[in-house]
């Protein structure tokens, strides 16, 4: 189950989400690729209100 | 007299059983990349045999394991265990227990799902449990949302027993030809009254969840229950052929393409290409074995300072974890990290864990 979300810029892009799990030391990193069903189930998390954290560049 | 050339098609007649007709990956539940056990697991994810989806929502916590437990004599040396040690005895309506192959469609096309030919598909498979009775083994159509569900009855506890299921094929709806989800075949293990209130649906319908599990055992009412899998075979036809057994290094690499460990359990070892672009931002290149279903997502810890870059002039630095950047499905994966590097920009070196509890992969999963 997602904890958190954050979005990772370099060089001034959004590059990827940073994402935690619920009572789990994983840890994901996820690419902006819409076939990649880690992505899906972010876009599925932001759909049911959550919200992602966004610290800039 | 010597034998000079073996053909294919010859090697099929002599057994009648093509090759790579189990459509499920690692059935033998012999690969298990992430680790052999995994403890308190109340949600679900993929955790340790490889390709096994585990579906876990407000059904008790368990353990799941790969096991040396297997039936006798018949060539397997695994299967997946689950172990109840918190118990779920009253399910809520939306409670879900399986464990659950997540397929392709392009990887099922040959089963002319949709057509008038559509083939059937059987259902073999090796399962022992404390908790006898009657469980739904389930295939579900994701592309067009249509089910197919059978039960079948584990008679003796704590005893091996071979099933074997066949579900006609479905004339309405075909598989997309693409790589993304287009099919589950599911093993229900518990399931709450969303699922169980209907009618079971024992030929194709467009999804009723109430249809879905009717009948099927609670396997979370017990800490002293637990339930093994193994020699779990899916192939087009009425009947179900011997299992198929792939040499490690095949299995593995049919594996790969969904997920690849780089390390874990053990520190002081290479894992890649790395540099600094800048004094403050290292780069990374973890070597991809193959060409993965969709572009990776980086699995690793959240373990402080688990990796370290090595470089030219016998420096160290400390990273916790990398960021995916500029990748593709194809051979080359990138990482970086701006929030801890600290070196000399063109340094080169090469990354490396930095603790026995830390690990990296890639993933790509359905």
């Amino acid at each position: 189950m997602i904890d958190t979300v954050e979005k990772m810029y370099d060089e001034g892009r959004f590059q990827c989400y940073k994402v935690t799990y619920v009572n789990s030391i994983l840890l994901k990193s996820v690419p902006l690729d819409p076939e990649n069903t880690d992505y899906q189930e972010i876009q599925q998390w932001i759909s049911e209100g959550n919200t992602v954290i966004d610290n800039g560049e | 007299m010597a034998i000079d050339k073996v053909t294919s098609a010859a090697l099929e007649t002599s057994t009648n059983q093509p090759g790579f007709r189990n459509i499920i990956i690692n059935g033998d539940m012999s690969i298990a990349q992430r680790g052999t056990s995994q403890t308190g697991t109340t949600s679900s994810g993929y955790y340790t045999v490889d390709r096994m989806y585990f579906s876990v929502s407000s059904a008790g916590t368990w353990t799941q394991t790969q096991s040396t437990d297997v039936p006798t004599g018949q060539g397997f040396s695994s299967s997946w265990k689950i172990d109840c040690t918190t118990a779920n005895g009253s399910l809520s309506a939306g409670s879900i227990l399986s464990v659950m192959h997540r397929l392709e469609g392009q990887m099922l096309q040959y089963l002319k799902k949709g057509t008038a030919n559509a083939e059937s598909l059987t259902l073999s498979f090796w399962i022992k449990s404390n908790k006898t009775g009657t469980y739904i083994a389930e295939i579900k159509d994701t592309d067009n949302t249509r089910i197919i569900s059978k039960s079948y009855t584990i008679n003796v506890a704590d005893t091996w027993e071979k099933k074997t299921i066949t579900f006609e094929g479905d004339t309405t709806g075909a598989f997309t030809n693409d790589n993304g989800l287009s099919c589950l075949v599911s093993f229900w293990l518990a399931a709450g009254t969303d699922y169980t209130s209907g009618t079971l649906a024992t030929s194709w319908e467009n999804q009723v969840s109430a249809n879905r599990a009717v009948g099927q055992v609670n396997l979370a009412d017990s800490t002293s229950n637990e339930l093994y899998l193994t020699g779990v075979q899916l192939e087009a036809g009425t009947s179900a052929s011997d299992f198929e057994f792939l040499p490690v290094d095949v299995n593995l690499d049919r594996c790969y393409r969904y997920f690849q460990m780089m390390h874990s359990g053990s520190a002081n070892k290479g894992m890649g290409l790395g540099w600094y672009s800048s004094n403050t931002n290292a780069r990374f290149v973890p070597v991809m074995k193959k060409t993965m279903r969709s572009t990776p997502s980086f699995y690793q810890t959240t373990s402080s300072d688990g990796f370290r870059l090595f470089t030219a002039g016998g420096g160290n630095d400390n990273i916790t974890s990398w960021s995916v950047q500029d990748s593709t499905n194809k051979n080359f994966a990138l990482g970086y990290n701006t929030s801890e590097a600290s070196g000399t920009g063109g340094q080169v070196g090469y990354v490396l864990t930095n603790n026995d509890s830390n690990y990296f992969g890639l993933e790509a999963e359905l």
